[in-house]
């Protein structure tokens, strides 16, 4: 009897490398796959191109509808008078949850230059225009045209986002800011993001799709 | 009779955590609504799953009577591997090649690259006997600035809903990240209550120099636990990573605080050799109720900054206080 335990001991370790070398070997074939480089790329450049998409959306969708836009003025009114009524009328979003995204449209004064943003008084209120901080899904789903249904990955949802907001940062704000002084008088027009169960109309932000 | 007094006065202390979890969810309750609600339930759960892995490994850490800085940015780097390789693989273009990886590839990458990097703790903390804070201190900055490396300072996004369902998906209506926790947590419990080298852990924390001396190699453990550790954190990153699809450069910044604040909570002695798993798990729950508690109540996340350090500081107190008692 003896022997045979040694005899088992001394296999143990074999079997335990070799059930360990069989799981390694069946990790890897799991893991990795190899192709041609040069099929993936060209498959790659077939995706979803959201620059693209993003261009044409702002051109053909979003500016159109930013002239229809509500004076942030009338607009901030109405949300402190009839909350709801505004909300319903004006506001879009894709998600679900308290933050809704409205166009609007006006014109104010620069009052200050800040690091990231423009203090503008309108003849109501004062608001902020962003300056550096693009950021968000307020341009793209602010307007209502931008339809999600359309899309079947979130990734690329998202890029919209992206695209569209490094355009406005290119095209729109870029050009804007060297020129911008304070005493300036500023016509703007883009979206503002509100949270409808915390309303806070003291600090508004507009993310501007156009500026003259 | 005075006896029996100091065994309930122990008993107790051990029951600290879980006395501070209820009493904090009654408060949190009674002032919201939302709060026993089977959504928020879930929520909690789901959002603490990160910090739970985070927190087993700096326990195991702890228990030691070392620390783990670098999990925050271990973290990062290995959710960003994981995806960066899942999204774009690997280009061999002077071969024309191309080497993709799987879900499971991408992932065992990214828990490979956490296990040696935490390896590499290990080894430095041991062989050149840097003081554990300074060599996962410097293990932070590494860390971080390969991830920034490896992303380019971007996010990498879109990994698309097989890579989501880890950190979003539901598993036989409990949500995937709170199966992931829970077999951590299941194994790091049998690790350190079932094995030799749990006792090893303990021991070592107790006292590392009778430890050495009754034939224990330390080096040997505190490198495993390391390991570990860094193995534990990449897990965390790739929750992290899968629930926001995207790996962000920036990720896990300040976790180390929120786990080695879960570990104190949880009555884990900073000193070593005295804690558990389940009191690290309650440390962990109690940081995320704290945290769910007070964004339902509306606090400002400036206050929610004071009131958990405080909490911290509280735990610590009271440990020390237990400690003098005996």
């Amino acid at each position: 009897m003896p022997p045979l335990e040694k005899k088992n001991n001394k296999m143990l370790p074999w079997l335990k490398y070799g059930i360990g070398g069989a799981v390694v070997l069946l990790l890897a074939y799991n893991s990795v796959y190899f192709r041609k480089l040069d099929e993936v790329k060209a498959e790659a450049s077939g995706k979803f191109d959201a620059a693209s998409f993003a261009k044409n959306f702002l051109e053909k969708q979003l500016s159109p509808k930013l002239e229809t836009a509500p004076d942030i003025d009338e607009l901030t009114t109405m949300l402190s008078t009839d909350k709801n009524k505004a909300f319903d009328t004006y506001s879009h979003a894709t998600a679900i949850g308290n933050i809704r995204y409205f166009l609007v449209k006006g014109q104010g004064k620069i009052v200050k230059i800040n690091e990231n943003d423009l203090t503008i008084q309108t003849p109501k209120q004062q608001l902020t225009l962003a300056m550096e901080f693009i950021y968000g899904n307020a341009l793209r789903d602010a307007s209502g045209e931008f339809d999600i249904t359309k899309f079947t990955k979130t990734a690329d949802i998202n890029n919209v986002s992206s695209e569209l907001n490094k355009l406005i940062r290119a095209s729109v704000v870029f050009p804007f800011r060297p020129k911008a002084k304070e005493g300036d008088m500023v016509q703007f027009a883009g979206a503002v993001a509100l949270n409808k169960e915390h309303l806070n109309l003291a600090e508004i932000e507009v993310i501007p799709a156009s500026l003259k | 009779m005075q006896t029996t007094l100091e065994s309930q006065k122990k008993r107790l202390a051990k029951l600290q955590p879980l006395i501070a979890l209820f009493v904090l969810c009654l408060i949190i309750g009674l002032l919201s609504d939302k709060f026993f609600t089977v959504s928020n339930f879930w929520n909690v759960l789901r959002q603490i799953s990160v910090n739970i892995c985070l927190s087993v490994g700096m326990t195991l850490v702890v228990l030691m009577a070392g620390i783990d800085l670098s999990v925050g940015s271990v973290l990062a780097l290995c959710g960003a591997i994981t995806a960066g390789l899942f999204k774009m693989g690997i280009e061999v273009p002077s071969q024309n090649l191309y080497v993709g990886f799987t879900l499971l590839g991408a992932s065992v990458a990214g828990v490979l690259t956490g296990a040696l990097l935490g390896f590499f703790n290990g080894f430095v903390i041991t062989r050149f006997k840097v003081p554990s804070f300074v060599a996962t201190l410097a293990m932070l900055t590494v860390a971080r600035g390969l991830t920034m490396l490896w992303t380019k300072g971007f996010p990498i996004s879109g990994l698309g809903e097989q890579f989501a369902y880890m950190g979003t998906g539901w598993f036989l209506g409990v949500p995937v990240p709170v199966w992931i926790s829970a077999t951590v947590v299941g194994l790091a419990v049998f690790l350190s209550d079932k094995t030799k080298l749990g006792r090893y852990i303990y021991a070592i924390g107790g006292n590392e120099n009778a430890s050495l001396l009754s034939g224990i190699n330390i080096n040997k453990v505190k490198v495993i636990v390391y390991t570990i550790a860094g193995a534990l954190a990449a897990v965390g990153g790739l929750m992290v990573t899968s629930r926001l699809d995207s790996a962000q450069p920036n990720a896990g910044t300040g976790y180390e605080l929120d786990s080695i604040a879960a570990v104190v909570i949880g009555g884990t002695s900073l000193s070593g050799g005295k804690g558990s798993i389940w009191g690290t798990v309650l440390g962990a729950i109690i940081i995320g109720v704290l945290n769910n508690g007070l964004v339902l109540l509306n606090v400002s996340p400036f206050w929610q900054q004071v009131v958990k350090g405080f909490v911290i500081l509280l735990a610590v107190i009271i440990d020390k206080v237990n400690s003098k008692n005996g």
